[in-house]
Formats: C-alpha cells, sequence, structure tokens
C-alpha cells in the first residue's frame, strides 16, 4: 500500500530500475503524466539504466532460438498502434463501459452493427453449433500450416477498461503460450464459416482463441469465451469484433487438460451461463 | 560472433546503430519478419546477457529470450520513438521480463542460492569479447565506483539482483525511504558520470 504522505519524486530511481511494484509504479506514472521536469528526469534515469543493462556480459543464443522465433511469427498477432494520446490524463478513459464489458476500444473500424441480418442468421448456426458443442468436435485439425498464414497482422480488440495496460498483459500471455514448450494449437471454423484458432499450453494452463473476420455485434451484445468440461461451462471473458482482421483474446481462468473452449453471443458484459449456443467450439 | 561497433553507438540512442534499430523497430511494426531477423542478430547477445546475468540459468534465459522477442514483434506498433530510444525500449523490456520470470517462478529460489556465492556487487569479466563491450564496462566501472558504497549496493541489488525496492529494504534491513533514496540518488549520480542528456 503506499501511503499519501510519500514524495512520488522519490521513485525515480527505483521506476528507471524496474524495481516497484505495481501499486507505486501506477502512482509514479500518474505523477509523470502532470510534470514535464519528472519525464526528463525518468528518461535521462531510463537511458541510464541501459547503460547498466549493455554492461551485462553478452550471450550468445543457441542456434535454435532464432529459428524458433521465426517460425513463430506468422502465426503471432501484432498489436494495433496506440491510440492518439489522451489530451490530459484522463481518469476515467471509458465512462460508459461497464467493467466486465467487451467493447471495442480502438478508434478504427467502429462496429457497424446489423442486428436484422444476424438473427436471421442465428437459428441455423445455432443448431449447427449446438451440436458441436455437445457432440463432437468437429472439422478439428491440429497443426499450424493453415492456420499460421490467417493472423498475421491481427486485431487485438479487448475490454474497455484500462485498455493499453490489458493489451499489454494480454499480448505477453499470447507470447508466453506460443513460448511454452508444450504449446499446442487446433482450427476449426464458426457456424458461419470464419476461421478460427485455438493455441494453448498445458503447462501454463492458458489458452487463446482467435477467430478471422468475426461479424460486429450489436452494442448490447458481446462475445463470451468459455471453458467447457463435463462440470459445465466457465466464463472466460467477453470480446468485441469490428467485423473484419482477426480478433483474438486469452481466456480468463486455468484450462484443465481436455477442456472444449467455445464462444457464445451473449448480452454485453456477459453472462454467468450460456444462454445461446455456441458459434464455435474447440477441443484443446 | 559479435559484431564491433563503436563505443558511442549504444549508449547514444540518437547515434547511428541505434537510429537503425529504430528503423528496424519500425519496419518490424509493419509486419516485416527481415527486420526482426535482423534486429534480432543484432540485439539479441546483449538482451540473452542482461536476462542470465538476473537468472542465471542459461536454458530459463533463453526462454525468457524469447519471450522478449515475441513482445518485440507484437509491440513494435507501440513503440513511441519521440520517447526514448530503441535500445532503451528493449533492454526495459528484457530487464521487465527476467524480474517477471525471477517472481513468477522457482528461479528466484534457486538464484538466491548460485549468487550468494557471488558477489553482488557490479563484477566485470576482464577477457571480454570485444572492445566495445570493455569500452561500457569501463565506462559504467568508474561510473559505478563514483557512487557510495552504499549506493551502489542498492542500485546494485535492485537492477542486477533483480530485486525489488521493498526486498531490498528487507535484504538490507533498513527503512524503504532510505532505499528509494539511496536508488534515486546513485542513479542520479550515475547518469551525470555518464553524461546522459535526454
Amino acid at each position: 500500500m503506499t501511503e499519501q504522505k510519500q514524495n512520488p519524486a522519490d521513485l525515480s530511481g527505483a521506476y528507471a530500475l524496474n524495481a516497484l511494484g505495481a501499486d507505486d509504479k501506477a502512482v509514479y506514472e500518474a505523477y509523470l503524466a502532470g510534470s514535464d521536469e519528472a519525464r526528463t528526469e525518468a528518461a535521462e534515469l531510463g537511458e541510464t539504466a541501459l547503460a547498466l543493462g549493455l554492461a551485462a556480459d553478452p550471450v550468445q543464443p543457441s542456434e535454435g532460438l532464432k529459428a524458433s522465433l521465426m517460425a513463430r511469427l506468422a502465426s503471432t498477432p501484432q498489436l494495433p498502434p496506440l491510440p492518439v494520446p489522451e489530451a490530459a490524463p484522463a481518469e476515467q478513459s471509458a465512462p460508459e463501459a461497464a467493467p466486465a464489458a467487451g467493447v471495442t476500444e480502438s478508434g478504427v473500424g467502429v462496429p457497424a452493427a446489423a442486428p436484422a441480418e444476424r438473427s436471421t442468421r442465428r437459428s441455423a448456426a445455432a443448431d449447427r453449433a449446438q451440436r458441436r458443442w455437445f457432440q463432437r468436435p468437429a472439422g478439428m485439425l491440429v497443426a499450424a500450416a493453415a492456420a499460421v498464414a490467417l493472423f498475421a497482422g491481427g486485431t487485438f480488440v479487448g475490454q474497455a477498461l484500462n485498455s493499453n495496460q490489458f493489451e499489454q498483459q494480454q499480448a505477453a500471455q499470447l507470447a508466453e503460450i506460443n513460448a511454452a514448450p508444450d504449446a499446442q494449437r487446433a482450427a476449426t471454423t464458426t457456424t458461419d464459416g470464419q476461421p478460427a484458432t485455438l493455441v494453448w499450453s498445458g503447462e501454463l494452463g492458458l489458452s487463446a482463441l482467435m477467430v478471422q473476420d468475426l461479424p460486429a455485434l450489436s452494442a448490447d451484445q458481446d462475445y463470451q469465451l468459455w471453458y467447457m468440461n463435463d462440470a459445465g461451462a466457465v466464463p472466460a471473458g467477453t470480446f468485441d469484433s469490428t467485423g473484419s482482421g482477426t480478433v483474438w483474446r486469452v481466456l480468463e481462468g486455468t484450462m484443465h487438460a481436455g477442456d472444449q473452449v467455445g464462444v457464445t453471443v451473449e448480452p454485453q458484459g456477459g453472462s454467468p451461463q450460456p444462454t445461446s449456443a455456441p458459434i464455435v467450439a474447440i477441443q484443446s | 560472433m559479435l559484431v564491433l561497433m563503436t563505443a558511442d553507438s549504444t549508449y547514444d540512442s540518437e547515434s547511428t546503430a541505434p537510429a537503425t534499430r529504430k528503423e528496424l523497430l519500425g519496419r518490424i511494426a509493419h509486419g516485416d519478419q527481415a527486420a526482426f531477423g535482423e534486429l534480432y542478430d543484432e540485439i539479441a547477445p546483449r538482451v540473452l546477457g542482461l536476462v542470465k546475468r538476473l537468472l542465471v540459468d542459461h536454458a530459463q534465459s533463453e526462454e525468457v529470450t524469447q519471450e522478449i522477442f515475441l513482445e518485440i514483434w507484437q509491440s513494435a506498433t507501440r513503440f513511441e520513438p519521440t520517447r526514448g530510444g530503441a535500445s532503451t525500449w528493449i533492454m526495459t523490456m528484457a530487464h521487465r521480463r527476467a524480474v517477471d520470470r525471477i517472481r513468477a517462478s522457482q528461479a528466484g529460489r534457486d538464484r538466491d542460492q548460485k549468487i550468494g556465492i557471488r558477489d553482488l556487487a557490479v563484477e566485470y569479466d576482464h577477457v571480454s569479447e570485444t572492445v566495445e563491450v570493455r569500452i561500457e564496462h569501463e565506462r559504467v566501472k568508474k561510473a559505478m565506483s563514483r557512487l557510495t558504497e552504499l549506493q551502489r549496493e542498492a542500485v546494485s541489488l535492485a537492477y542486477y539482483g533483480g530485486f525489488s525496492h521493498s526486498e531490498v529494504a528487507e535484504r538490507l534491513d533498513i527503512p524503504l525511504g532510505t532505499v528509494k533514496t539511496r536508488l534515486r540518488d546513485g542513479m542520479i549520480r550515475l547518469r551525470d558520470e555518464l553524461g546522459v542528456a535526454s
């Protein structure tokens, strides 16, 4: 816990050395936002820390590391650029967003809601998904080759609250999954035929779903992720889609061996249990 | 084999080599895999060097290095050249990742044992691989020698030990406020000795 009496300026050294906990870091960054002088000091001490970093003895990585990295690039989506910097340090960046709501946060590609079209499509889609969800993981192909090309340059669309930090965290987790020695992937399509890929690591207990060209939903709806197993469905986060490009999301909670990952369309903010049939289900 | 660079290039973010790194990041942000390969060749030994300095264990350090480069690939779109140098951005990320790993895993305990044997104060290998590295060592060593013993200890524990400021306080059995002051004063002294100006 951070005491009010402390002077945030004192944190500059620890900040540059990456020695602050999350609370103090937030305090210091809030302070930085309001002071040119502090930003200058932070930048200079950051450069100073770089000198310390470069003074560590270089170590040549093993041969395989580069090849392994290069092979993962195509299947590793890049984050969209940061939105235009806010004019002032805003306390709330998305005043209308409910805490758990999945709302498009990036300024580009405002979702064009097409509720009428969606509802007509849904019944047939729902039937197919229902079968898929409860009977077997159909149309699954493990192996990356096909999926790989689809996800270059994917778009991340996640929760609105504290979105930048959230995205960084999501990106970090996705990188972790991709880098895990036991990382696996499975591909299928949604009920409307959009390619969907699940990547997961059993060791990390993490998975991420990527879907291409997932249709945008109306403002009062969200896509919701679920972990499904014999015990039932566990909510695993919500997301939104702009309708084109690739959306991806690291699931909340822990993945267990054999879990199915599914997506349903739910009222905005998500539901405690699925209220509609899944549009996609993938067996991990 | 490491490429020999001039000593300046690694310090001054506006000079030739880092400017190239900025350009590379710019291309990577557009999905350029060749640029990513180039950047990797150029900076991976420095990244792994720093990570290994913190984690000690080689296999774990390579794993973390892989995560770091994937993060570079993913978030090159977020790199803002106006807010600092490419090398700073990358090495800061590397340090953060290494520290995350220490805090998240068994690595912490294993490492403590290995580090216990070593001297945590900055140590320098005098058979450096390149002139560049040797010059850097000398510069940083000289700058570090201008700190007080207490400042040097705090800065080394935080940066090369990967300890948070409260962990440093605990280890040294001194108040947190004192650690903050030592870290800040120490870094400001280092900045002045190294002639870093933004």
